[in-house]
């Protein structure tokens, strides 16, 4: 069989990528592990129960990170698809420099940048407030998202809208049953890196949520302080689930056989 | 009234003129062809039409109704490009459907029109097939179907066949000119080819520069071209300058042609290649009113329907005669061309007035 190395290679990767979560896994249902116990030698439910008990504040953090992390891609998503439009199909003078400009919140330290944003925040009244958070993890979502759609729109044959106009089709309607189906792959790859950057962002949220935006990554933080191995643990792999169901879900996008326009060199 | 005129349509891009001042007019029903080398705006003068671009000036009227703010999804005009742009996302069916969609037609009526459509390009069965499934050829009925299905005023074709390989243009040609005629669909096409625009033709524009250079029926261009560049784009491949008195035709050898046309002063002359007759006796020469000059074959190209024969007259000037295949010549060898008196045609040399019909500039 010639499929069989392929298939071995495969699980290879994933047994590699999924062994340093066993630990983890452990962990998180151990009542005691020490060294050089191989095994923990009780067993217990009870960090994951404390996940879920209301007193923990760990499902707000969760639910909190959920909502900022929606919000922030949808707003990505309204930036970054006129924006990527622009400039993938569109030629102007400065294009070059737009791009690099755009790069910078990302090539930038935001350990530089940060005073002044929560200087200028705290002025707005924004400073410690959810919004002020969604604000700040725009900086680094908006760049990624509209360079990965500038690529996808320059791989976008344009006549299929303009093909689409003379067949009776009103500039919405043409967004909605032609451009977004072809450029969907795309639409997915940029929501998935911003979803994450948010789900993931810490700095900034410590920062500017001054503590009172309680996000999941806070939450991890405020136990790793306290040195629960086995509710860290169980915290940990929480906070990898939604990043996992996110991409478990783009690559099924991914793979529809009509996921043309191409992804090109994201 | 006509049915589709297009008035000074002018168009510049960055400077470039695509079109320039250009007047057009269309019958209902009618078939006409826009030809022109590559990049001589006959595309752009398509998009001007279907409104995916803006005039620069001029103004265009379907039915007499001003299209220049309609917007193209409201100018009821269908669009076949090259490349065929079937939706990929979609089903064949629902590609057929899209415009019927687009006009809020609910699903099980616009279902049975695009299967009917398809069945009318001999596609039947192929409505849940995905695009990437066709080949070339049914990709390109399937566009066509598209388009069809909408019951569009005006379809605009551009290079709909050029993809497609010869035979199967041909097929092509065939079905559009047959579909034509069930719809009576008035039908503007864009081609580069010559040999296509006549087939499917009722009327050839043809286009140089951005500028419509003669209109007229396709056998009228073909024999009456209004000067060189037309002449040579429509398959002339004889020129040459003679000296007219009337009806007597002097070429700079001495010798002299009589032509059914009358001229005075020096004029720019072609002859149709496969207007000549080629004898290698003198002795079978026709005994018509006519000319034969006597020369040497100096080529000799088969095309497979044609032979294609190059005869030296004079020091400045060879003539190539098509003919049939089967008539074999060795270079070299003696001949006689054979000019008959109408083939000869004097080129008014400027631009024929591009609306109406041309009149031949030399009269008889």
């Amino acid at each position: 069989m010639i499929t069989l190395p392929r298939y071995g290679l495969i699980t290879g990767a994933i047994a590699l990528l999924l062994l340093p979560f066993l630990p983890l896994l452990i962990w998180s249902v151990a009542q005691s592990w020490f060294f050089p116990q191989v095994l923990p030698d009780q067993w217990t439910m009870i960090h994951w129960r404390q996940i879920f008990s209301p007193s923990s504040r760990i499902g707000e953090g969760l639910l909190q990170s959920l909502a900022i992390a929606l919000v922030t891609t949808s707003l990505s998503l309204v930036v970054g698809l006129p924006a990527g439009r622009a400039l993938g199909t569109l030629d102007f003078p400065g294009k070059m420099a737009l791009k690099l400009f755009l790069l910078m919140p990302i090539i930038v330290s935001p350990l530089a940048t940060l005073m002044g944003i929560q200087y200028v925040l705290i002025r707005l009244g924004l400073s410690g407030t959810v919004l002020g958070v969604i604000l700040v993890h725009l900086m680094p979502t908006i760049p990624y998202m509209t360079l990965v759609l500038s690529s996808v729109f320059a791989n976008l044959d344009l006549g299929y809208e303009l093909q689409a106009r003379s067949l009776g089709g009103s500039p919405w309607q043409v967004l909605w049953t032609v451009t977004l189906p072809l450029i969907a792959p795309g639409v997915v790859v940029g929501s998935l890196f911003a979803f994450l950057i948010s789900w993931n962002e810490f700095l900034l949220t410590f920062i500017i949520g001054g503590g009172r935006v309680f996000t999941l990554p806070m939450v991890l933080f405020t136990l790793l302080q306290g040195g629960n191995h086995g509710l860290v643990a169980a915290v940990a792999i929480t906070s990898v689930i939604p990043g996992l169901v996110f991409l478990v879900f783009a690559s099924r996008a991914l793979q529809q056989d009509h996921a043309l326009g191409g992804l090109g060199n994201v | 009234m006509d049915y589709l005129v297009v008035e000074h349509l002018t168009k510049q891009f960055q400077g470039h003129v695509a079109v320039h001042d250009l007047w057009l007019t269309m019958a209902q029903g009618e078939v006409l062809a826009l030809l022109g080398p590559s990049g001589c705006g006959k595309s752009t003068t398509l998009q001007l039409v279907a409104g995916l671009l803006h005039p620069d000036a001029g103004a265009i009227y379907l039915e007499g109704r001003p299209m220049n703010h309609v917007p193209p999804e409201r100018r009821d005009m269908a669009l076949v490009l090259q490349r065929g742009l079937l939706f990929p996302h979609l089903t064949v069916g629902e590609n057929v459907a899209f415009g019927l969609k687009m006009r809020g037609m609910n699903r099980v009526d616009r279902d049975k029109e695009a299967i009917a459509m398809l069945h009318r390009v001999q596609l039947q069965g192929f409505e849940h097939r995905r695009p990437s499934e066709l080949s070339g050829g049914q990709a390109q009925r399937v566009a066509l179907a598209r388009s069809l299905v909408i019951g569009p005023k005006l379809l605009l074709l551009d290079e709909p066949l050029s993809a497609l390989d010869a035979n199967l243009r041909e097929e092509m040609q065939d079905l559009i000119l047959s579909l034509q005629a069930q719809t009576q669909v008035t039908m503007l096409i864009v081609t580069h080819d010559q040999a296509e625009a006549t087939v499917m033709a009722q009327r050839i524009a043809l286009m140089f520069d951005g500028q419509l250079r003669q209109v007229d029926a396709p056998e009228r261009l073909y024999r009456y071209p209004c000067d060189e560049a037309t002449a040579r784009f429509m398959g002339g491949v004889n020129f040459f300058t003679v000296q007219a008195e009337q009806h007597q035709w002097h070429l700079p050898s001495g010798q002299h042609l009589t032509s059914s046309l009358a001229h005075q002063g020096p004029l720019r002359v072609t002859l149709r290649p496969e207007a000549l007759r080629l004898y290698t006796d003198a002795a079978h020469l026709p005994d018509v009113p006519g000319n034969c000059l006597q020369g040497e074959a100096i080529a000799n190209r088969f095309t497979g329907t044609q032979r294609r024969i190059t005869v030296a007259i004079a020091p400045n000037l060879t003539l190539q005669v098509w003919g049939s295949p089967t008539q074999d010549i060795a270079l070299g060898q003696s001949v006689w061309v054979y000019i008959p008196a109408d083939a000869l045609w004097g080129l008014p040399g400027e631009p024929c007035p591009p609306v109406a019909m041309p009149s031949p500039a030399v009269q008889s």
